[in-house]
């Protein structure tokens, strides 16, 4: 009597279960189709906006638009003497990269070793400035009495340091075998060319992750320019940006354009190297 | 030196002599200075070349916290700091563990809307408060269309002081809710399944898997997240740059700290080049990150240690 009604019941279980209105799960899409549009729907406003024209703005800042305007994207690229400003940026961003992370495994590399005296100590020490006051100040009147200011040299100077990023250097590198430093000066390999030709590739996903962030850093960097570079030649693109919305800050189909213009390379390196970011920002939180 | 096989003799200076520019140019413009700021802060230095700086003692100080009508700025100013960390940190963090536990379901599409809210982060001010005022353009806007709709409407960004400082905070929000959301969601993954799976046996609630499971073990990237937070927000001011202006009214420390040293005119308000008194207000600015920070963490320890043991 009893089997028989488990095994007729069971199954309306089943049935019954199959066809519940699962509510955490609607109850997940609907926050998080919330937020998306609070998060997608300034850019969509904006790609939007960028190719409408400005009389079709001025009567309807919302409506749809009709027609693929492209000649707000010439007008911005023209104007705003983009290429000067995405050049400049461009040589700032690669070249203080470039330079930073070689210095920065030089540092790491011996740190993480023990290969030079105090280790711990000198780690400590790039740590430190995390937590102390910022340099702003006694920066300026250095750079000002090394004649760097107004001097992309001098700016890219400023670039060239970034503590967080030898700490990620160093945890990683304490990850490859020791015994690999042996083997290789065992067959006559020295100091300059291990690191170069051995640890370089080794440590490569670390070193993307540093280099993409401090990238990141560099491109977007608005208040640096702002203070050390003058001359409208040698601006970066947050700097130009600034100016052109000064200029044409009325005019939202073309500023949107330029914002566009802006922002590509950004979202483009973002969707590509997205797991480096995100590693690197999660150990930097953790270990800072 | 444990273990150095590359040689002896000379060959053994080779990582101190490479190890040096990287030590150097750290030292040259990031701790050099930093440890400098507190003693520019008693001089009368200006930002202009050649021009002598004179040693004033703790003249800055004095005029910074006791001198009448300009020190109460500096106060509201501080004030206003201690606001915007306060709603900043609040928001985001709460907002940022609803997103990540959310988005750590076994839902399709989670990584689509997990890409979308870390987006921001990566734009830089710049883009992120362009992006913003165009969506709050008031005249016809997005938003101001549904204000319009539920009968109310702002000025957003050009409204009154309070006014146009609540939008900057929602857009600081809207722009580094993604890393809270992304530290939140790697700590999520290091607890284990299996508690999930015993406490749904023994027929627990989703709020109480939440209550006893989930949020205690969440501590470490909760501790990461307030304190990331608190120090981020009494530091941020970027936003207020690109959006604001430097107004009357809506000024926060970091923000006062720049335009005193580096001269901002905006309007009315115009300011000099005085860069031992902005010293000395990035002094207090410091010690208010501090104290925050330090009471912070020591209440975090504490708590980590009673539920952590």
């Amino acid at each position: 009597m009893s089997t028989t009604m488990t095994t007729k019941s069971a199954p309306l279980i089943g049935e019954v279960r199959q066809k519940r209105v699962d509510w955490g799960k609607i109850l997940s899409y609907t926050v998080l189709i919330f937020f998306a549009i609070i998060y997608a729907g300034p850019l969509l406003m904006l790609v939007n906006t960028a190719f409408k024209t400005l009389p079709s703005f001025m009567k309807d800042a919302v409506s749809i638009t009709d027609s693929l305007n492209f000649k707000n994207f010439t007008d911005a690229w023209s104007r705003a003497n983009f290429p000067r400003y995405l050049t400049n940026t461009l040589i700032y961003t690669v070249s203080a990269t470039v330079i930073y992370i070689i210095t920065a495994v030089f540092v790491a590399f011996p740190i993480a070793r023990g290969y030079v005296k105090h280790a711990n100590w000198i780690l400590t020490m790039f740590v430190i400035a995390l937590f102390l006051p910022p340099a702003l100040i006694p920066q300026f009147q250095l750079m000002l009495s090394l004649g760097l200011y107004n001097n992309p040299v001098g700016y890219v100077l400023l670039f060239l340091t970034n503590p967080i990023g030898i700490v990620i250097l160093v945890n990683y590198i304490k990850s490859v075998p020791k015994e690999l430093d042996e083997a290789a000066a065992l067959d006559g390999c020295g100091y300059f060319r291990f690191v170069i030709s051995f640890i370089f590739p080794l440590i490569q996903p670390a070193i993307a992750t540093v280099a993409v962030l401090h990238a990141i850093g560099i491109w977007n960097e608005l208040i640096l320019p702002t203070i050390y570079l003058t001359s409208q030649e040698y601006y970066p693109i947050t700097r130009g940006m600034i100016v052109f919305q000064g200029v044409y800050g009325s005019n939202w189909p073309t500023l949107a354009a330029a914002v566009l213009i802006m922002m590509l390379p950004m979202l483009a390196i973002f969707l590509l190297l997205q797991r480096y970011i995100i590693s690197g920002l999660t150990q930097g939180a953790v270990k800072g | 030196m444990i273990g150095y096989h590359f040689g002896r003799g000379r060959a053994k200076w080779s990582p101190y002599l490479l190890l040096f520019p990287g030590i150097f140019i750290y030292l040259l413009i990031a701790l050099g200075p930093s440890l400098a700021t507190s003693v520019y802060s008693f001089t009368n230095a200006t930002g202009i070349k050649g021009a002598p700086i004179e040693w004033i003692g703790l003249d800055n100080y004095r005029e910074f916290l006791f001198m009448g009508q300009a020190s109460l700025d500096n106060y509201a100013a501080l004030g206003r700091t201690l606001v915007f960390c306060f709603f900043v940190t609040t928001i985001q963090f709460t907002l940022g563990l609803i997103v990540a536990i959310l988005v750590n379901q076994k839902l399709k599409g989670t990584n689509f809307f997990r890409t979308l809210f870390f987006m921001p982060v990566i734009l830089g001010a710049v883009i992120q408060g362009l992006i913003w005022s165009l969506f709050l353009y008031p005249l016809g806007g997005p938003v101001a269309r549904l204000l319009e709709f539920f009968g109310t409407s702002s000025e957003f960004f050009g409204g009154q002081p309070t006014e146009a400082f609540a939008w900057v905070i929602a857009v600081q929000i809207w722009a580094n809710m993604g890393t809270t959301m992304i530290i939140f969601i790697s700590g999520l993954q290091t607890i284990p399944d299996e508690l999930y799976e015993a406490a749904r046996i023994d027929g627990a609630s989703g709020w109480q898997v939440f209550q006893h499971v989930t949020w205690p073990l969440l501590t470490p990237s909760v501790n990461t997240n307030l304190l990331l937070n608190i120090i981020g927000s009494l530091q941020a001011w970027q936003l207020f740059l690109v959006l604001l202006g430097y107004r009357n009214g809506t000024q926060v420390l970091g923000y006062l700290v720049y335009a005193t040293g580096f001269g901002q005119t905006s309007g009315s308000v115009t300011s000099s080049f005085r860069q031992g008194y902005a010293a000395a207000a990035s002094i207090v600015l410091f010690f208010l990150v501090l104290i925050l920070g330090l009471a912070a963490q020591t209440v975090l320890q504490r708590r980590e240690e009673r539920i952590l043991g």
